[in-house]
């Protein structure tokens, strides 16, 4: 198994992978999320609003308590990139992940394992965070941070670092969540290969907690760029 | 470049997951965050309604109950009162009637005497009758015993005839 998605078919020119196919699972999951809670929305909250709401209710809580007037802004990403990359890594736990085949590939393989599907994640988290900075500080200050002549050449040393921070936030960002999904997928199959009753079961438990921990360092470090990208006092 | 298709890095599936993030991130905000956080906020304000309300309801219970308590003591004031009020006019009522009752004891001492002394006299007339009576017949009997019927017209003829003359007590005597 490469750590390139397999191409499946395509349509219309357009290379449909097994995590592009991962990656349909994952929206219609959310769409149905979308849609039972909103069928089933109430005062009195019931089941599956329960945990959602108590979801967003812990994320907008953290993200208010330290984004404060930025929340409005900032929430809404910070709880989809979550809820997205936690489904993607979730739903690949299920069996037929890797398993099922499609002339000779894996039918189904989790979309974060996929570094277009990080790197993707990645670019708007990074795109947000400085549209947000130039929204709240404005294009002079933003653009201060990386550009500057103030005690030359000292200033425009650290305007060519940061830029270069920001650069390397693209790498991050879809390196450590594609190591450590892809890593985990390997390392279970090479469990099932060695004995696949019993010797996968600790690491499916590991897996879940990474599948939950890679999604909350993404969602977390997305805040907290954004955060300290459109704070005054950080330029 | 190489490293990049190692990975699988194809510009079609990359901006095909941008654009799948983007639309779902959109429906994730518009249709599950907003509709949720309206129902939180709408929770929040109920709960701190029912707090506020709750707060008056306990405001209200408290005067309700200073307000009891205002009428209790109230009501105990004008009992006292009403009792003090009742057990003066039980008294004058007792003493009042105590005085009647004596009135009326003395009115029955005063007419029981007025009775016996007109008892007395019916008594003491009867008495004085009997012994008329009585007297006539001792007299009779002592007449009947020791006088023959010549004497007794020989008396009954003398005494007739000192009637006539006048002088009853002398010829009694």
């Amino acid at each position: 198994m490469s750590i390139a998605p397999d191409i499946l078919f395509e349509v219309a020119g357009f290379p449909v992978t097994n995590t592009v196919i991962a990656t349909l699972i994952t929206d219609l999951i959310l769409i149905l999320i979308v849609i039972f809670v909103n069928k089933t929305i109430a005062l009195k909250p019931q089941g599956l609003q329960n945990i959602v709401e108590a979801g967003v209710d812990y994320f907008h809580g953290l993200v208010s308590e330290i984004a404060e007037k930025k929340t409005n802004f900032i929430f809404p990403w910070v709880m989809s990139f979550f809820l997205f990359i936690v489904i993607s890594n979730l739903v690949a736990q299920f069996p037929g992940f890797e398993s099922i085949r499609f002339s000779e590939s894996p039918f189904l393989r989790a979309a974060t394992s996929d570094l277009n599907t990080t790197l993707a994640l990645a670019t708007v988290s990074i795109i947000a965070s400085n549209a947000l900075a130039i929204k709240h500080i404005g294009i002079k200050e933003y653009l201060k941070k990386f550009i500057s002549f103030k005690m030359f050449p000292i200033f425009m040393f650290v305007g060519i670092l940061e830029f270069a921070n920001e650069l390397t936030k693209f790498i991050s960002f879809s390196f450590r969540l594609l190591g450590n999904i892809y890593a985990g997928e390997r390392t279970l199959g090479e469990m099932y290969n060695l004995l696949p009753i019993g010797l996968p079961l600790p690491f499916m438990a590991l897996e879940l907690m990474v599948a939950i921990i890679q999604a909350l360092v993404f969602a977390m470090l997305t805040m907290a760029f954004m955060h300290i990208l459109s704070d005054k006092s950080a330029h | 470049m190489e490293i990049l298709h190692t990975f699988g890095l194809e510009t079609e599936l990359f901006l095909f997951q941008i654009i799948n993030f983007l639309i779902i991130a959109g429906i994730l905000a518009k249709f599950l965050y907003k509709p949720l956080k309206n129902m939180l906020e709408e929770r929040k304000r109920k709960i701190a309604q029912s707090l506020v309300d709750a707060d008056n309801a306990k405001e209200i219970l408290e005067n309700a109950g200073q307000e009891k308590k205002k009428i209790l003591s109230k009501a105990k004031k004008d009992a006292d009162e009403l009792a003090a009020v009742i057990k003066v006019q039980i008294a004058n009522e007792k003493q009042k009637a105590e005085e009647q009752a004596k009135e009326r004891a003395q009115q029955i001492i005063n007419d029981a005497n007025v009775r016996a002394e007109v008892e007395l006299e019916n008594v003491s007339r009867q008495a004085g009758k009997m012994s008329v009576d009585l007297s006539e017949k001792i007299l009779s009997k002592v007449f009947d015993q020791f006088f023959t019927p010549q004497d007794k017209q020989q008396i009954l003829s003398r005494a007739l005839d000192a009637l006539a003359k006048g002088n009853y007590e002398k010829g009694s005597n």
